[in-house]
């Protein structure tokens, strides 16, 4: 006993102890109970009641549901190309070391530590319809005012501006490390061969930006994919479902609705799109 | 000169929420609701300010969020150096795997395991409890991987060399490592205040009493209340930012850099 107690000193084990048990407590068993709450139903009153294979079959015919994985795909069809492109041309624009790009690097950074609460809300009031800004800019330049997050179409692309407003900034310093690890001498090259600024960029930047342009994609999508809060505080889902994203839609069956067992047999679906995207994340990396 | 236009046009974009937030935080209760709108308050005006102290409570929010937020960091700071520690440097069989199965989870967040982890959290009774926001966000796959990377360069003959001098495990720990992970420690440390000052998801399903809601939590659910001006809104807002503004302001080269280095953000 002695022994066994020195050696898991002695092989450092002793010093992961801690860090496992919070992972286990609040990592793993939420992983495994996901699963086994999906095959129960309970509405936090009532004992837990095992159901079989109900909240599955249910879940098939829950329109909604499905809507709400729809709608997550498109809410990142808008916001990951925009990130993308734009978290680019910001760091071609500012990836040298001078003044000018470092004052303005941390402008573009700054909404991702903004919290999505405040983020939000913000937004909100700059988008309101007839006290926000927005709406004011375009009636001063003699147009019609817009609901930007009372009607379907237009609510789904405001949040997803602002998510592009949150992210962008932090995929911008991805690409700044991403260009600043390309030899300058490669560009030179191509200058000495006659290229131009935008074939050098297109010949010999952006192929060599290849593992950096995956990255930034695959990262961009993780985390869209799992964005809440914006949404939540912005137009809580609505109108109607048209902002109701997968996390949000869970969120409701289990703490306005109370079935948590149903909405853990959504989970499973969630986080089984979710592990798929974190295995491609943590190729990707490995790869690079 | 394009590129500067070009930026600074989108510096303007990006500045306008905020831009329009702060300015609305100083108008009055009348000018708020005005239409059109006025750009900067006609008369500045504090009482969105005065009363979100008065009427909202906003010492007791930024109390809860304080207490949450410091004792988090702490423990958190602690069990990452250690669990980093102990898998950069450890010889214990299965360390591989486990490394590999604790970093698995960095894109597992509580968006996605807001079901399981609010299940597991009353199981502990940790429901409506400051604790139950602090005790489950302990583990960071993020904070551990970057403790992880940190250690690895930690040189092993200097781990050695001490052992030849006679010290044991734990005088190594804490007067080798903790001395040399200054740097980390300073990291983590502020990166998980920031995170916990954040955070929503975890008080939203955890505190249900209003005297224990967070900073985050309280901006939110004030706004499902329609007698609050929104003056007193944006004055919330505004105060919410400045801490972590002040952070990112005095670190500004760890946010940017370190978190390239460290992976990404819990």
């Amino acid at each position: 006993m002695r022994n066994k107690k020195l050696s898991i000193v002695k092989n450092r084990f002793v010093f992961v102890i801690p860090g496992l048990i919070f992972f286990v407590t609040f990592s793993l068993i939420p992983i495994i109970a996901v699963f086994v709450m999906g095959f129960t139903s309970w509405d936090l009153l009532h004992p837990i009641k095992f159901v079989g294979l109900r909240n599955f079959r249910n879940m098939l015919h829950d329109k909604w549901f499905w809507n709400s994985i729809l709608v997550s795909f498109k809410f990142m069809g808008i916001s990951v190309p925009l990130i993308f492109f734009l978290s680019l041309a910001l760091a071609i624009a500012l990836y040298k070391e001078d003044r000018f790009s470092k004052i303005f690097r941390a402008f573009f950074y700054w909404p991702y530590m903004i919290p999505a609460v405040v983020g939000g809300t913000m937004w909100k009031w700059l988008l309101s319809y007839d006290t926000g800004l927005l709406n004011y800019i375009l009636s001063k330049l003699g147009l019609e005012p817009v609901s930007w997050l009372e009607e379907s179409t237009n609510a789904l692309i405001s949040v997803s501006l602002a998510q592009v407003w949150i992210l962008s900034g932090f995929m911008m310093m991805i690409f700044i490390t991403g260009l600043q690890n390309i030899p300058l001498e490669y560009q030179e090259a191509a200058v000495v061969d006659g290229a131009n600024k935008w074939q050098v960029f297109w010949y010999v930047v952006f192929p060599l930006l290849k593992n950096t342009n995956l990255l930034v994609l695959i990262v961009s999508i993780a985390y869209c994919f799992r964005s809440f809060t914006l949404i939540y505080i912005m137009t809580t889902g609505g109108p109607g479902y048209a902002t109701t994203v997968a996390p949000l839609y869970v969120y409701q069956r289990a703490f306005t609705e109370y079935r948590i067992g149903y909405a853990s047999a959504l989970s499973a679906v969630v986080l089984a799109i979710a592990l798929v995207i974190a295995l491609t994340v943590l190729r990707v990396r490995k790869s690079d | 000169m394009i590129k500067k236009t070009f930026i600074i046009f989108l510096t303007v974009i990006y500045m306008l929420p905020v831009f329009w937030s702060v300015v609305s935080s100083f108008k009055s209760m009348s000018e708020i609701y005005n239409y059109p709108p006025t750009i900067f308050p006609s008369k500045i005006s504090l009482d969105g300010y005065l009363r979100i102290f008065k009427d909202y409570n906003f010492i007791t929010y930024l109390n809860n969020t304080l207490f949450v937020a410091v004792i988090a960091t702490v423990i958190t700071v602690l069990v990452c150096v250690m669990t980093g520690y102990g898998l950069a440097k450890g010889t214990f069989p299965g360390k591989q795997m486990l490394n590999n199965v604790m970093l698995t989870t960095l894109f597992i967040t509580a968006q996605i395991m807001m079901v399981p982890l609010f299940i597991v959290i009353k199981k502990l009774g940790l429901i409506n409890s400051l604790w139950g926001l602090i005790i489950p966000a302990i583990y960071t796959p993020t904070g551990t991987f970057t403790a992880i990377q940190y250690m690895k360069d930690i040189p092993n003959e200097l781990l050695e060399s001490a052992k030849i001098d006679g010290a044991n495990e734990w005088q190594i720990f804490w007067k080798i490592v903790m001395p040399l992970s200054k740097p980390l420690i300073a990291a983590l440390a502020i990166f998980s205040f920031t995170w916990r000052w954040n955070d929503f998801i975890l008080p939203l399903i955890v505190i249900n009493d209003s005297k224990l809601y967070t900073i985050q939590l309280a901006l939110s659910s004030l706004q499902g209340q329609y007698t609050i001006p929104w003056n007193a809104i944006m004055a919330f807002s505004t105060l919410a930012i400045i801490p972590t503004l002040i952070i990112f302001l005095l670190f500004q080269k760890l946010f940017m850099r370190g978190l390239m280095a460290g992976g990404l953000k819990y």
